[in-house]
């Protein structure tokens, strides 16, 4: 938790306390692929750049005041015209926010965008309350946030714990069940499991598997798991200079390594073998790519001497190193199957801020592993880093024909051919090798056999979907 | 330091007052060294634009981003914008936090002197007691057993100890929290964690001073005459030995404010390390800034009290 700036982080901890004290307009329910009302009860694209969205008449905030659509613009057209905040580039294409009446609004967008309804179900678009900040000041908001979500605002201790509680005149108050929620902030993992194993909380997330043994023998906790948008992957550099900008290479390398194999002995078995970066849950997926994988040493081999490396090749990988779960060993495993064929990889293992900076500055060598997500949940997120725009000055890739693609389908109003045009993009860049997938993670979470909890997709803390046994 | 030898006639207290000037000048252009060190390091380690944003932010963020918070300024217009702000006692805006840097370490610093006080008291009540046995048993088992203690106690790095104490004491026979902070429970594992290491210094120093004073010709006069060896060991010896004891106390003052930083950490104790930490991690060059700042602040005072405390306690030691 960094801060109650809702569109001045990008921090997905951050807003999955966020969800319980602000209501969004519409709500993403990634796991069905459905928007579901929230604040807005209706909906309707009046022209490709115009939707018309109608509130609820009764909702409040915790101050008491009605959440009307004065509100609403005030909060969008903050992040849309404030270069400064975070959030700007992900608001930027809301041009206006007309106010029809008190629950009556238009959001007008510069050109047309598809995945509006995505865009404003996603980080920063909690309403705010236009009054409360304009009488206090911003300050005094970000010290004593007011919302319209089920919790309200209790105590925020910076970097110890954020304390909610129950509000009364939530616009669906007999879903809210808890009396007070505690998120604790416990960086040190072990003590994070000491915590749950000694009840001191009932859920803790990013649970390293060094310690699921001890959380599974323990009486009354267990260890579960559940699905991200995460995908760890292999970025090639496709510049001349490097061996991996021969599609045979990649192709080795792709064969080589049993994605499967990774899961089961880094895992536990747990996340799913993946050919694209477009998870289920994110509009455009291509199912065919999800859950499937090769790996095939011989036939690698074949592709290396056909390459012309018949005598073995010498590629380096840069690896981040505490940064995602069990990354050093994922790449070490990698590095071993990658021997088995012929390649030689000198691994470069690197301190996260390092890492930011060698890719920030386009510097890596063959390969890089690094795990990407996507907030919008819409395949176009995904797929901008594939396109020249994103590709081209970072790894070297420009493919014309997958930018025309992309850039017509960005503005493409038409549901079922902008989906074909996603799963044509997904089916160019696994053809290309332009990255090479491993798997969707999964996150591992300590869990006291007092509550019920399953994670969620969007790894967000929808608290009232935790329920108590008994 | 030049001036006070040339002040040898002034009386006692006014070279005091002299030397004490001097002290407190000398603390401005060491702490200007080293935030300036520490604005170096943190401009070579990078910008902390790209850790800010999700790994696939695009360029336009980046760049956007750099632009807003003045990041693409050459080093020089940083720097000197840096200093300027500095004297004006402005650390700069937090990134993390979207807040000003000072407020935020300051409102740590409670919860650090917390621990680091709470932990001071644990070395002291550890120390007393065993550098008297152990000078006063010396060359016994008991006095083998302290000392080997002591060298144990220093050895044990902050962290293993912590998660050993949590194993122990939170977790198989639940007597304490976890973790947090809160009531004066969650306190008694972090400040054992801390202040052992202190106790282990602090009782050998300890040990040696009380042996020192043991064989003084005043001790032995008093032996001779008949006194109690309890009132030897109290009166005579232990406040004789109590200086050495006393300034490595303050001395230690300063690793402990320090040597916080991990303990908070395993215990997701709120202060100034936890804070520090995270704020490297995400480059956070303002937070980083303040909170060397504050620690070498606290550190160069503990000395120059401990300094004067010594100065204080035994007259014989001069000005010059």
């Amino acid at each position: 938790m960094v801060s109650f700036d809702i569109h001045d982080h990008s921090n997905t901890g951050t807003e999955a306390i966020h969800v319980n004290l602000f209501s969004y307009l519409v709500k993403n329910d990634v796991e069905n692929g459905e928007i579901l009302p929230d604040l807005a009860t209706d909906w309707e694209l009046i022209d490709d750049e115009t939707w018309e969205f109608t509130l609820r008449e009764d909702a409040t905030f915790h101050n008491g005041d009605s959440v009307t659509a004065e509100d609403v613009k005030f909060t969008l057209e903050r992040v849309s015209s404030d270069e400064t905040l975070q959030e700007y580039e992900n608001y930027r294409q809301i041009e206006e926010v007309e106010v029809i009446d008190d629950y009556t609004f238009q959001i007008h967008t510069n050109g047309p965008q598809p995945a509006m309804l995505n865009r404003i179900s996603r980080l920063g678009s909690g309403i705010l309350p236009k009054d409360y900040i304009e009488e206090n000041d911003w300050d005094h908001f970000l010290r004593e946030p007011v919302g319209s979500g089920p919790y309200q605002f209790v105590q925020w201790a910076m970097d110890d714990r954020v304390v909610l509680e129950r509000f009364d005149d939530y616009f669906e108050a007999d879903q809210a069940q808890w009396d007070e929620i505690v998120f604790r902030s416990i960086p040190e993992s072990s003590t994070r499991v000491g915590e749950v194993l000694a009840g001191g909380v009932d859920i803790a997330m990013n649970i390293p598997p060094m310690d699921w043994d001890r959380v599974e023998s323990n009486e009354g906790t267990s260890v579960v798991e559940g699905p991200t948008n995460r995908t760890m992957m292999l970025v090639p550099n496709h510049r001349e200079d490097f061996a991996t900008s021969d599609i045979l290479v990649r192709e080795a390398i792709d064969l080589a390594i049993d994605n499967q194999a990774l899961l089961d002995n880094l895992m536990g078995g747990s996340g799913t073998p993946s050919l694209t970066r477009v998870n289920p849950g994110n509009f455009g997926v291509n199912e065919a790519l999800h859950d499937d994988y090769r790996f095939d040493p011989e036939e690698a081999r074949a592709k290396l001497e056909e390459a012309g490396y018949a005598d073995g090749l010498e590629l380096t990988l840069h690896s981040p190193d505490g940064r995602y779960l069990q990354d050093r060993e994922t790449t070490e495993v990698i590095s071993g199957m990658l021997s088995e064929v012929g390649i030689d990889v000198n691994i470069d293992f690197m301190e996260w801020s390092s890492f930011v900076d060698l890719r920030a500055a386009n510097q890596q060598e063959d390969l890089y592993l690094i795990g990407l997500s996507g907030s919008l949940w819409d395949a176009a997120h995904q797929l901008r880093h594939h396109s020249s725009m994103v590709a081209e000055d970072h790894i070297g890739y420009r493919n014309d024909e997958f930018d025309d693609i992309y850039l017509d389908a960005e503005v493409n109003m038409d549901e079922a051919s902008r989906q074909q045009q996603y799963e044509e993009l997904q089916t160019i860049a696994d053809e290309d090798l332009i990255n090479i997938m491993l798997f969707q993670a999964d996150n591992f979470f300590a869990v006291s056999d007092r509550v019920n909890f399953e994670p969620r997709l969007d790894e967000l803390w929808m608290v009232d979907e935790i329920t108590i046994t008994e | 330091m030049l001036a006070p030898c040339f002040l040898f006639w002034i009386p006692g207290v006014e070279r005091m007052k002299k030397y004490l000037f001097w002290r407190v000048m000398q603390i401005i252009p060491v702490l200007l060294l080293i935030s300036m060190f520490v604005f170096g390091l943190l401009y070579m380690a990078g910008d902390p634009v790209a850790l800010m944003l999700p790994e696939d932010a695009t360029q336009e963020q980046v760049d956007s981003l750099r632009a807003s918070l003045g990041l693409d300024q050459p080093f020089y217009v940083q720097y000197f914008h840096f200093v300027g702000d500095l004297l004006r006692g402005d650390f700069g805006y937090s990134y993390r936090y979207n807040q000003p840097a000072l407020p935020i370490v300051l409102e740590r610093l409670p919860a650090t002197f917390e621990l680091a006080f709470s932990a001071m008291f644990v070395a002291i009540i550890m120390a007393i007691p065993l550098g008297i046995a152990s000078a006063t048993k010396r060359n016994t088992f008991l006095d083998i057993f302290i000392s080997g203690g002591s060298v144990l106690g220093k050895a044990m790095p902050n962290f293993w100890l912590g998660i050993m104490l949590i194993l122990m004491f939170a977790i198989t026979y639940p007597f304490f929290p976890v973790s947090g902070s809160g009531s004066f429970a969650h306190l008694i594992l972090p400040a054992i964690t801390l202040g052992t290491a202190s106790a282990a210094e602090m009782t050998r120093v300890l040990r040696s001073s009380m042996l020192e004073t043991l064989n003084q010709d005043y001790v032995r006069t008093a032996v001779s005459k008949g006194v109690r060896n309890t009132k030897v060991v109290n009166l005579h010896a232990f406040r004789n030995a109590l200086v050495p004891f006393i300034t490595i106390t303050f001395l230690q003052t300063s690793s402990l404010v320090s040597g916080a930083l991990i303990t908070e950490v395993v215990f997701s104790w709120p202060g100034l390390g936890q804070l520090l930490i995270q704020a490297i991690n995400g480059r956070d060059m303002a937070i980083v800034q303040a909170s060397i700042f504050m620690v070498a602040f606290i550190v160069i005072a503990m000395n120059l009290f401990a300094d004067i405390l010594y100065r204080v306690l035994d007259p014989r030691i001069r000005y010059d």
